[in-house]
């Protein structure tokens, strides 16, 4: 065997963090020479921010919440998703062109493609995620929480974008074609929207107020939300915790065996 | 464990379910011996990539067993990764990206330090003549290009066994010879190489050994010189009018078994050789068959094609 | 050519439209699921809202009733977007080139993909009220209310199938179509689709106002809503018609165009 093959076989740990780095600059360089493919995912956000507090915004406007605070937590969120999502298009596209196989073939860690995929998501995520706040700052955009609330959404934002690119990749790698993305985007659409995304529980009528209860997604808005509507307090934070760390720790385990799956 | 780069035992592959099942790979032994060029020859759908993805670890097998590199596909499926190269079937390459940016990925996918990593694409470049394409996006190559950097990138590890699958499907003729030089030159240097192909001429000119696939199994192996002389005779094609084909073929019978031939003509392996031409032509004046084509063709691999199988690879595409 | 047969020659068409609709069910469903989703969204969201003394003496009884108009439009539009997709295919994969050699008039080639998206429309209104009432919305203005409510709906389709035909004949391309998709949504949010024009504020209120699509909506709104007044007919029949008008002029120029270039 070659002196070449000889030298790789120490720091295997050090190497899976180099192939996530070049994974994860591959992805950000499609990016760069297809932007057509990332802008929608930066615009979408925004608009529905622009769109959801002009129309729906006397809603909550009645209950004393100003409509840009309640609606940016949510929209963040969801072109963070969003963003996520193009990981799994470009998984899609690989698969389709056979490159997929060329990082099959490597021997490095399996688990380097899901968590590099993970490290590509955070970074497509958070620029539409950072295009949100500043446009709703431009909309009037308070925080009586102080700084802290903007991390909180940006925390909240990245959690819920990779637990979707979990979903997207544990899809992926089990139907190999593009309903795997159309699945998970009505995925991210109904957990959103069967959540508080538009009203408070409280102002919510019979089976709504049902699903929204038992939602995750509720309970994530409200750890996001609430140093826009108030104080920070660990009441509201600590059920977001937990649903976040468990949606990401399910999906995860979801592709992970979808790549094992796959691997046959 | 067995000294040969590759070892394949009743390797079978089957997809789908039930009454779907498709044995695209059903019992497939083979040996290849170190520093030698094999040659998996066999039409489209015969199974070909199939074998390959199995030895390349991106398939399992569903059943049998096979070792490249001295370790097991299944069970070492790393230990193997480490040690072939692979070039698939349509150069899999991201169009997004330039040569040198695919090089490095590879490099980095292998575990080469970024500065061996340069080095050594640096050299591949040279090597496969793309130094002055190395910053340009790969969507901008010729087919040709392509190839060639595919080759270069499944060579960044310094593998000693190289798969080659179609390496040269859909290029022009000129392409195809630089391809072939440049395999020639890595077995040189003691690199073992599987090709999968569907051209007669590249199992020919390039290959040490052949194995010829069709319907999932070997169905002929061996040095293309001794499967040719196992033919033995060469074949006599003839095309009549319509007219006369059932007799032309009752009178071609009379020389030696029928062939099978291309749509149109008739095809015999004349026992006795190349002498027996003229008493062909002869037998067809006397029977009033009017000839509009004859051609005489030393036993091919195209010949030894046909008669493993029943049907001709050549115009079969 | 008799108007006797570009009429049969449309009435071809519109079935064969019609069918090739009906058959890609996954095309449809979203102009189906979606505007019943948000209506149900909207009515379990924002009930404290109509029981605003404005909302309900001057808007609706009902977030419900009122929210059943904007997912008919919703509705209506998705679908003639993607009837509009469909068009810019078969321009695309050489089917337009085949019936344009054929000795069918061109305006019954693109009256029949308009008939479709009529026939699409009618049939969604007539979906959505039926669903709608089930879960207790009324129509106030009457059995003139309804039926003033399924000609709104089949004009609009016939609006909106005009002006994405247009789209669809001059780029050739179902990717600019569906690109065209998000306009769609700009069109109805910034309108009294989803939620009430009086409860708008600033800029937004500004577009709203100007926004036809909030006129066309608040017209079948009155239907819905009010007693049946003339005004409910102008916005709702007079307006997309005169849009139709507009799309269709364009749609043949584009044509008469397209065939002029090739």
């Amino acid at each position: 065997m070659s002196a070449v093959v000889e030298s790789r076989r120490h720091d295997a740990d050090a190497r899976s963090l180099e192939v996530m780095v070049a994974l994860v600059r591959r992805s950000l360089l499609r990016v760069r020479r297809m932007p057509s493919a990332f802008i929608p995912s930066l615009i979408m956000p925004v608009f529905q921010l622009v769109a959801f507090s002009g129309a729906f915004g006397a809603a909550v406007r009645l209950l004393g919440i100003d409509p840009m605070n309640w609606y940016m937590p949510l929209n963040a969120i969801q072109g963070a998703s969003f963003g996520a999502l193009g990981v799994s298009f470009g998984l899609l596209n690989d698969m389709e062109t056979g490159f997929f196989d060329r990082v099959l073939m490597a021997p490095a860690r399996r688990s380097v493609i899901v968590f590099g995929s993970y490290a590509a998501a955070i970074a497509r995520s958070v620029v539409p995620v950072t295009f949100v706040i500043l446009v709703s700052f431009l909309g009037g955009l308070h925080t009586p929480g102080g700084p802290v609330a903007i991390a909180m959404v940006i925390v909240a934002s990245v959690m819920v974008a990779l637990s979707a690119c979990g979903l997207a990749l544990g899809l992926t790698f089990r139907m190999r074609n593009m309903g795997a993305a159309t699945l998970t985007q009505f995925a991210i659409f109904f957990g959103i929207f069967l959540s508080t995304s538009q009203v408070p529980l409280s102002e919510m009528s019979g089976w709504l107020r049902a699903c929204a209860r038992v939602n995750p997604m509720t309970n994530i808005l409200r750890f996001a939300r609430q140093g826009f509507l108030g104080d920070i307090t660990w009441a509201q934070t600590w059920g977001g915790l937990v649903a976040m760390v468990a949606l990401l720790f399910v999906s995860t385990v979801f592709a992970l065996t979808g790549l094992r799956r796959y691997d046959r | 464990m067995t000294s040969s780069p590759i070892v394949a035992r009743e390797l079978v592959r089957h997809f789908g379910t039930g009454d779907n099942i498709v044995k695209a790979v059903d019992g497939v032994d083979l040996e290849v011996r170190t520093g030698e060029i094999f040659g998996l020859l066999g039409p489209n759908g015969a199974g070909k990539s199939t074998i390959v993805r199995m030895l390349t670890t991106l398939l399992k097998p569903t059943a049998g067993s096979a070792h490249v590199a001295g370790f097991d596909v299944v069970k070492e499926a790393d230990k193997v990764r480490r040690s072939i190269g692979v070039a698939l079937q349509d150069a899999a390459i991201d169009p997004l990206m330039t040569g040198r940016e695919l090089l490095n990925l590879q490099a980095v996918l292998y575990g080469l330090s970024k500065s061996a990593g340069r080095d050594r694409g640096d050299e591949l470049l040279e090597r496969v003549g793309l130094t002055a394409a190395a910053e340009r996006r790969v969507g901008t190559y010729s087919g040709g290009m392509r190839r060639r950097l595919d080759l270069a990138l499944s060579l960044v590890h310094e593998p000693t066994v190289l798969f080659l699958d179609e390496p040269t499907t859909g290029l022009d003729p000129m392409s195809r010879l630089t391809l072939w030089e440049e395999v020639r030159r890595l077995n040189q240097s003691g690199t073992t190489v599987l090709l999968t192909t569907q051209y007669l001429e590249e199992a020919d000119q390039l290959a040490d050994r052949i194995a010829i696939v069709d319907h999932g199994r070997i169905v002929r192996a061996g040095v293309p010189r001794d499967l040719k002389a196992r033919v033995g005779s060469p074949t006599l094609f003839v095309s009549v009018d319509q007219s006369h084909v059932e007799s032309a073929r009752s009178t071609l019978s009379r020389f030696g078994e029928l062939r099978p031939s291309a749509e149109g003509t008739l095809g015999v392996g004349l026992a006795r050789g190349a002498e027996d031409v003229a008493a062909v032509v002869r037998a067809f004046d006397e029977a009033g068959i009017k000839v509009r084509h004859l051609e005489l063709n030393e036993p091919s691999l195209d010949d030894v094609f046909a008669e493993a199988t029943g049907h001709r690879l050549e115009g079969a595409q | 050519m008799s108007i006797a047969t570009a009429i049969t020659h449309s009435a071809q068409l519109t079935k064969r439209s019609v069918r090739g609709r009906l058959r890609q069910p996954a095309a449809l469903a979203p102009a189906f699921i979606f505007p019943l989703f948000f209506a149900a969204l909207g009515s379990a969201s924002f009930n404290r809202l109509a029981q605003d003394p404005y909302f309900s003496e001057n808007i609706a009884s009902s977030f419900l009733n009122y929210a059943v108009a904007g997912a008919v439009v919703q509705g209506v539009l998705f679908g003639a977007t993607s009837a509009a997709g469909d068009l810019a295919t078969d321009i695309e994969q050489g089917f337009f080139e085949r019936l344009l050699a054929s000795p069918i008039s061109r305006v019954s080639i693109v009256l029949g993909r308009l008939a479709a998206s009529m026939v699409v429309g009618v049939t969604q209104v007539v979906v959505f009220m039926s669903l709608f009432v089930v879960f207790g919305a009324r129509v106030k203005s009457g059995p003139v209310g309804v039926i003033g409510l399924i000609v709104s709906g089949a004009l609009l389709g016939l609006a909106m199938a005009g002006l994405m035909a247009a789209i669809a004949i001059k780029s050739g391309s179902p990717e600019v179509v569906q690109g065209s998709f998000p306009l769609v949504f700009v069109l109805l949010f910034l309108s009294s689709a989803f939620f009430p024009r009086h409860y708008m504020t600033g800029w937004y209120r500004t577009v709203a106002d100007w926004n036809p699509m909030s006129h066309i909506v608040e017209g079948m709104q009155g239907f819905m809503n009010h007693e049946l007044a003339v005004d409910q007919f102008v916005k709702a029949w007079l307006i997309p018609l005169a849009v139709s008008i507009v799309g269709i002029a364009f749609a043949l120029r584009s044509l008469n165009k397209r065939l002029a270039a090739s």
